[in-house]
């Protein structure tokens, strides 16, 4: 009874588990341990960067349905925004103060909102009220940008040589110029924080503890702002000096940062007024990923750049063993008689850990609590007097995060360009396929399938001297495989 | 009086004819336009019709009817049958490819074995190799839409949306793949295709001209056939509302599958006849951008209309080159920005918004016309 009720709940598990050893087995006999060893780890590499972009993609879609065309671009902007940061971090302090200040006049929304509702505004004009003052808010928008050199900042982590990292300080637009433009950008957050509050509104509901946080947000905005502004040049020398280690994972960390920020944005301001319309969604998410993808190409060109691997994992030599790669940080590592990269195994570790981590939030927090009962059902879910909006918000964020995590991990390993994001959102969605939408562990056995069928795929090409190319394409009869026989994938809801 | 209670049959098809005619006043008159520009612009510019700036935008024009009816035919999925799909450019690239690969490596070899004469003498070996390519196009264009379609009756919605893209995807990538270099050309693609000389598109441009217009109008009607026809309001049912479709008896993969035919098949030959006016089968034919470019101009013109997306592929054409000239090789972004606004703001394109407004412009005229109407 036990036996059949384990082979019930785990059916999916034991039959890949079997496979993947009966498999092994095979490849170990026919390729000799060095070539299967060294094949199964790039597998575990690639999966592992695939997992990174395809665990936020399926959340997203199993909480809210939304197919999100615009997440390779988070998985680019993390690569670049580490990029940057790793090796010139002009280019975001020098817009930090203009972002920073557009946010603190957006928070005021709840602040202005009882008294906007009060303003007699006739309901005919309401809408075009809003619309105008949207309009004159990008005005202002684009008069503070004009004049900035937003390409040359952009260009710093270009030309950076990290000999000396004073030498790559850029000197920026002085203050006496520079203030009037946090200044408009403030302005503009206030318009759209005005346009937010919908004046004459009066079907809005109020709520006064809002309002004190609301207060709280604009001082605590004010005075980032304030402090970036200030900090424009000192910050960037300062990160510049760190050690770079250091500034490596803080890299890894503004990357994510930066991505669940633009994230939580897109879902506010992109997404959320699109859930009624599905079809439409999924436009406007791939109309963003070409925008996201032409903008980057216009700062940096559309070329292909190599971010430097950190010290730790490119010292030269060769550890005997993972153990001895601790005390000296080499380049390549020896496992069982193969001479591995160390960065690769950095990146498997990252997205294992990234793997613990969505589990551990997923199963011991109040987030994931919310995120499992909503992709269960999320009608209930809002039926029970969660603010599902915010975790609509929070999850996307996340996912974004998630992603370009995942992009800045990378960087260092595949080439930092326009394309990359198309490139592993591909992969992604045929993860999420495989996996199941809606399931992370799904996502994660997808993603090591994937990672090893192209891993292995690749030798067996080579062996039988065709191009990678053949094996990337030979991933979609994969997915075709599993669709055929589990239309949901191998861990999804049924419809 | 006797005439009057019984009129002769045959005015009654001439009226008939007439009241078509009338109907499809507008369509007729763009026509007609656009069968006497080449003329009434060399005209205006005082050049010949086969040179010049005449010659260059009659390019501009076959470009544009051939993105029409591809993006058309996307249209008849997404507009009229509520099926989402990336895989597109499969079908337009996979045409493009046929037509290429026949031309460039079977026809030559055909026309050295083999002669076809008519029983007067005429020699007509080029045309009927031509048209062999054609029905080798339509074949695979068949072949192409009902594996789609197989696909489509066991995967749903987003899943469905996601293979599409993936099974395109992975065309291109073999379209690229050098492996068949030999025959493919690779990231370069064909070029030099050595297309029939009576249909060559730079020797015969006027001709070329008047053989894309005539394309894009058989196609244009029979889509328009399909679509009203009983068949086609299936289609829009399955849109609507499948399981009712179902419930009142109607077989929704049957009908998906039709769709699917008809709509590959015209994007298959749309691509056929690109192959021939570039000369050429590149990669970026059967890329992603392909089916995105089919979309936009779907969402521009107007999805479940027919003239939208045609209307949406020739302000593509027209407004990408001012773009390009003011904006740079960055064009897109641009493009892209619009795009997000439209899809926000605008999502019944040019052709849709237009016929909701007019048609409360006509209800309120009406109601002007009644005041005690208006009162309430």
């Amino acid at each position: 009874m036990r036996l059949t009720a384990i082979w019930k709940s785990g059916k999916v598990y034991i039959i890949l588990l079997v496979g993947l050893i009966v498999l092994s087995v095979v490849g170990w006999r026919s390729m000799g341990q060095q070539s299967f060893v060294r094949t199964a780890l790039s597998g575990l590499t690639l999966g592992a960067l695939y997992f990174m972009v395809a665990a936020g993609l399926t959340i997203i879609f199993g909480l809210m349905d939304v197919l999100n065309f615009a997440h390779g671009a988070m998985f680019m902007i993390g690569a670049y925004a580490g990029w940057q940061f790793y090796t010139n971090p002009t280019f975001l302090f020098g817009l930090a103060p203009l972002v920073l200040a557009l946010v603190a006049g957006i928070v005021v929304t709840p602040l202005i909102q009882p008294l906007a509702i009060r303003w007699a505004v006739p309901v005919r004009w309401q809408r075009t009220l809003r619309t105008a003052t949207i309009i004159i808010a990008i005005v202002l928008v684009v008069v503070g940008l004009l004049g900035l050199d937003v390409r040359g900042l952009a260009k710093t982590a270009m030309v950076a040589t990290m000999v000396d990292p004073l030498a790559e300080a850029t000197p920026q637009e002085p203050l006496a110029a520079f203030w009037r433009r946090p200044a408009l950008f403030l302005l503009a957050g206030l318009l759209i924080a005005l346009a937010q509050a919908r004046p004459g509104d009066r079907t809005q509901v109020v709520r006064r503890s809002a309002a004190r946080r609301s207060i709280a947000a604009l001082l605590g905005f004010a005075l980032l702002t304030a402090v970036a502004t200030l900090t424009r040049e000192s910050a960037a020398i300062a990160v510049l000096k760190m050690n770079a280690d250091v500034r490596f994972f803080l890299s890894l960390a503004a990357g994510a940062l930066i991505g669940a920020a633009i994230g939580g944005a897109i879902e506010i301001s992109l997404v959320r007024p699109l859930y009624v319309r599905p079809t439409f969604l999924i436009l406007a998410t791939m109309g963003l990923s070409f925008v996201l993808r032409e903008l980057t190409q216009l700062l940096w060109d559309p070329l292909p750049y190599a971010m430097s691997r950190p010290p730790l994992f490119s010292q030269p030599g060769k550890a005997a063993s993972i153990l001895e790669w601790f005390s000296k940080h080499t380049l390549t590592v020896e496992i069982m008689g193969v001479t591995f990269p160390s960065y690769r195994l950095f990146i498997i570790a990252l997205g294992l850990a990234m793997f613990v981590l969505l589990m551990i939030v997923m199963n011991y927090s109040r987030l994931g609590m919310t995120i499992r009962a909503g992709v269960q059902d999320r009608d209930m879910v809002e039926a029970l007097g969660i603010n599902v909006r915010r975790v609509f918000t929070l999850v996307f964020a996340l996912g974004a995060g998630l992603a370009a995590l995942g992009g800045i991990g990378a960087a260092p390993f595949a080439p930092v360009e326009p394309v990359m994001g198309d490139r592993f959102q591909m992969q992604g969605f045929i993860t999420v396929v495989i996996g199941g939408m809606g399931s992370y562990s799904g996502a994660a056995i997808g993603a090591l399938l994937l990672g090893l069928a192209r891993a292995f795929g690749d030798f067996l090409a080579l062996k039988f001297s065709l191009t990678p190319a053949v094996s990337e394409a030979s991933t979609v009869i994969i997915m075709a495989l599993v669709l055929l026989l589990r239309p949901a994938g191998l861990f999804g809801k049924k419809e | 009086m006797a005439s009057h209670s019984n009129p002769p049959k045959r005015i009654a098809v001439v009226d008939a004819a007439l009241q078509s005619l009338k109907r499809s006043r507008g369509p007729l008159l763009v026509l007609v336009a656009l069968i006497l520009f080449p003329f009434v612009f060399a005209r205006i510019t005082g050049t010949s019709v086969n040179e010049g700036p005449a010659k260059y935008w009659q390019g501009q024009l076959i470009a544009v009817f051939i993105m029409a009816i591809f993006a058309m035919s996307y249209d008849l999925l997404l507009g009229y049958s509520g099926i989402l799909t990336f895989g597109h450019a499969a079908f337009f690239g996979g045409g493009a490819y046929t037509m290429a690969l026949f031309l460039a490596h079977v026809a030559p070899r055909l026309v050295k074995t083999y002669r076809v004469s008519l029983p007067g003498g005429l020699d007509i070996t080029e045309p009927s190799v031509f048209l062999l390519a054609i029905l080798l196009v339509v074949g695979v264009s068949l072949a192409l839409g009902l594996l789609f379609s197989i696909v489509s009756v066991r995967v749903k919605g987003v899943y469905f949306a996601i293979i599409t893209l993936a099974v395109a995807e992975a065309i291109h990538i073999l379209s690229k793949a050098t492996d068949f270099v030999k025959w493919t050309g690779a990231d370069e693609g064909l070029h030099g295709v050595p297309v029939p000389a009576w249909i060559n598109p730079t020797q015969y441009r006027l001709r070329f001209y008047f053989i894309a217009l005539a394309f894009a109008v058989v196609m244009y009607w029979l889509a328009r056939r399909i679509v009203n026809s009983p068949t086609g309001r299936i289609f829009v049912a399955l849109r609507e509302n499948e399981s009712r479709a179902r419930m009142i008896g109607y077989n929704p993969a049957l009908f998906r599958t039709i769709a699917f035919v008809v709509s590959a098949l015209i994007a298959g030959l749309a691509g056929a006849l690109f192959a021939v006016w570039t000369v050429s089968a590149t990669p970026s034919m059967t890329s992603a951008v392909t089916t995105v470019n089919a979309l936009i101009m779907t969402i521009l013109g107007g999805m479940g209309t027919l003239v939208g997306p045609m209307l949406g592929a020739a302000v593509l054409e027209f407004f990408g080159q001012f773009l390009y000239q003011w904006f740079g090789a960055r064009w897109p972004l641009v493009f892209g920005i619009i795009f997000i606004v439209l899809v926000m703001f605008l999502p019944y394109g040019i052709v849709g918004t237009w016929r909701l407004r007019s048609a409360q412009w006509k209800r309120r005229w009406a109601l002007r016309k009644q005041p005690a109407a208006a009162q309430d």
